[in-house]
């Protein structure tokens, strides 16, 4: 068995809203994996879902061969989930000691608590820590029972740009000992950096699936800018390999999935322009404009 | 399942609300009644401070025991159950280890009105009786144990506070704890004897009268801690619902 979560043909509604609009994935074990896309995309009811905490309007969702309750039981799957809340009156030390007793073969305690950087909390009652802290909680709370998949909605979502670096870092260490991480994320160069395969996700449903550097090529994904020199704006949308443009002061931006065309295009044309520019797209903008043809449909 | 129940408990000592309202206030409200009806004598075949001993040792044991309910309906709210869901610990073992803490809760009101009444009162009992009332009043608080997770699955923590305070003088008041059945008008009276509250502190009435409770009350009482048992796990199957 070498697959660790299997998604099939995975919907979900609430009510009239079609959340999950058929969802097919495969994850491998030992891979990282990001799950990419705008608030409201469908990664949390994915999320859910694939941890047994929502039953699918339609598919199936199986965790290393079995229901995910199953693997769940088995101490297979570690967690950590948005806004989770911990009990009060407890403090970070005993909270680890529970998560540590709850599973078969849990990492040492010291261990935890040095990977997820609470060492000096260790004593600190789980009421009186900072946001950046009680979601280092989490991380250690997931991660105590060494579980074989460690499944992370939107980690760095309470952190500062330093405890960012320092959460990312202990992930990369943990992975690194071979095991499945999934986690889901909105920082596209999060998932750029740190997963070995993206999947993008919007309105329901995967849009893209790969590396990164996949997903850039997929799109093409280039920006044209120049000074436009008074040419209209709608006119440069309408331009072939164009996907969106903006205006920012005196240049246009045109967003571009093939851009080849689209400067031969403005040169016969003959638009007035000056100062052209063309430049490689980041992740974000290759999300832009997947995220953008999906809602075409 | 037992680190959970030993994480539980350790949390609970530290709760400094929890020992003011089941401890202190029984304490403080029985020293009150006790020493004002000093020369009242007998109710119920029973010396006023041992029959107020048992009432407040009742009406802290209901607190505790609801009180646990507050609890879940907290960490229901604030995603702990969810995150513990997520573990290999079985939810039937969750509400097990909440319904256990419910009834333990019900003990201290009980020994510390007891020392109380024994020490400042004059009220005296065999060993016997004093382990009788322990257990009894123990086993006799799953009823209440039961309506409280009840509560704290179904009702959002603003709520489940208020409800279950009204649950608790409701249970008390009209049970007889506040104001002994004896003097109650008739209706009240006859209402009372249906009560769950009633037929707990019958128990332990029964112990210090040096009696065996009344069939038919514990009867009563089962047929309550049936009625909340069954609330308790509808409540909780709809709480934990996969929708």
């Amino acid at each position: 068995m070498t697959e660790a979560v299997r998604l099939q043909a995975v919907a979900k509604d609430y009510g009239p809203v079609r959340a999950v609009d058929g969802i097919d994935l495969s994850i491998a074990r030992g891979q990282t994996v990001a799950l990419l896309g705008p608030n409201g995309a469908g990664k949390s009811t994915t999320i859910n879902m694939l941890l047994g905490l929502l039953e699918p309007t339609a598919g199936t969702v199986r965790l290393f061969g079995g229901s995910p309750t199953e693997a769940v039981r088995a101490g297979k799957v570690g967690a950590m989930l948005q806004e989770s809340g911990f009990a009060a009156n407890a403090t970070v030390r005993e909270l680890v000691e529970l998560a540590r007793a709850l599973y078969r073969d849990p990492l040492p305690t010291a261990q935890i608590l040095a990977t997820a950087d609470l060492a000096d909390l260790a004593g600190r009652r789980l009421d009186k820590l900072s946001g950046g802290q009680t979601q280092r909680v989490r991380f250690a709370f997931a991660l105590a029972g060494n579980p074989e998949l460690l499944v992370l909605d939107e980690p760095t979502a309470a952190l500062d740009v330093e405890s960012r670096q320092a959460f990312w870092a202990a992930m990369r260490r943990y992975a690194a000992t071979g095991r499945t991480v999934l986690f889901a994320t909105h920082y596209l160069e999060e998932a750029d950096d740190f997963a070995d395969r993206v999947i993008v996700i919007a309105r329901g449903r995967v849009v893209a699936d790969g590396s990164g550097a996949d997903i850039k090529q997929l799109t093409g994904g280039r920006t044209v800018s120049f000074d436009r020199a008074g040419t209209d704006l709608d006119m440069l949308r309408r331009l072939p390999g164009v996907v969106e443009a903006e205006q920012r002061g005196e240049r246009a931006l045109l967003r571009c999935d093939d851009s080849d065309r689209t400067v031969r295009a403005l040169l016969a044309e003959g638009h007035a322009w000056r100062n052209l520019e063309i430049t490689g797209a980041g992740l974000e903008e290759a999300f832009l404009s997947l995220t953008a043809s999906a809602g075409k449909e | 399942m037992r680190a959970y129940l030993v994480f539980e408990l350790r949390r609970l000592i530290r709760e400094p609300r929890m020992a003011i309202f089941t401890v202190v206030l029984p304490v403080l409200i029985y020293t009150i009644s006790s020493g004002s009806s000093e020369e009242a004598g007998q109710v119920g075949g029973v010396d006023v401070a041992a029959y107020l001993m048992v009432s407040m040792a009742a009406y802290g044991a209901l607190v505790g025991a609801l009180s646990v309910g507050i609890a879940v309906s907290q960490e229901r709210a604030n995603g702990w159950l969810r995150q513990l869901r997520i573990t290999p610990l079985a939810p039937t073992q969750v509400v097990a280890v909440k319904a256990l803490l419910a009834s333990l809760l019900a003990i201290p009101p009980v020994v510390s009105v007891g020392l109380v009444a024994a020490f400042a009162h004059g009220v005296s009992f065999s060993a016997g009786q004093w382990v009788a009332l322990v257990l009894l009043m123990w086993l006799g608080s799953l009823p209440f144990a039961a309506f409280g997770l009840a509560l704290g699955f179904t009702l959002p923590p603003q709520l489940t506070q208020p409800v279950s305070m009204l649950g608790v003088f409701g249970l008390a008041f009209l049970g007889g704890l506040f104001v002994p059945v004896a003097v109650m008008p008739h209706v009240l009276a006859s209402i009372a004897t249906w009560l769950p509250s009633n037929r707990f502190a019958e128990l332990g009435w029964s112990v210090v009268a040096g009696q065996a409770p009344p069939v038919g009350g514990v009867a009563i009482l089962a047929a309550w801690a049936l009625i909340f048992g069954g609330l308790a796990a509808w409540a909780y199957r709809r709480s934990a619902a996969l929708r």
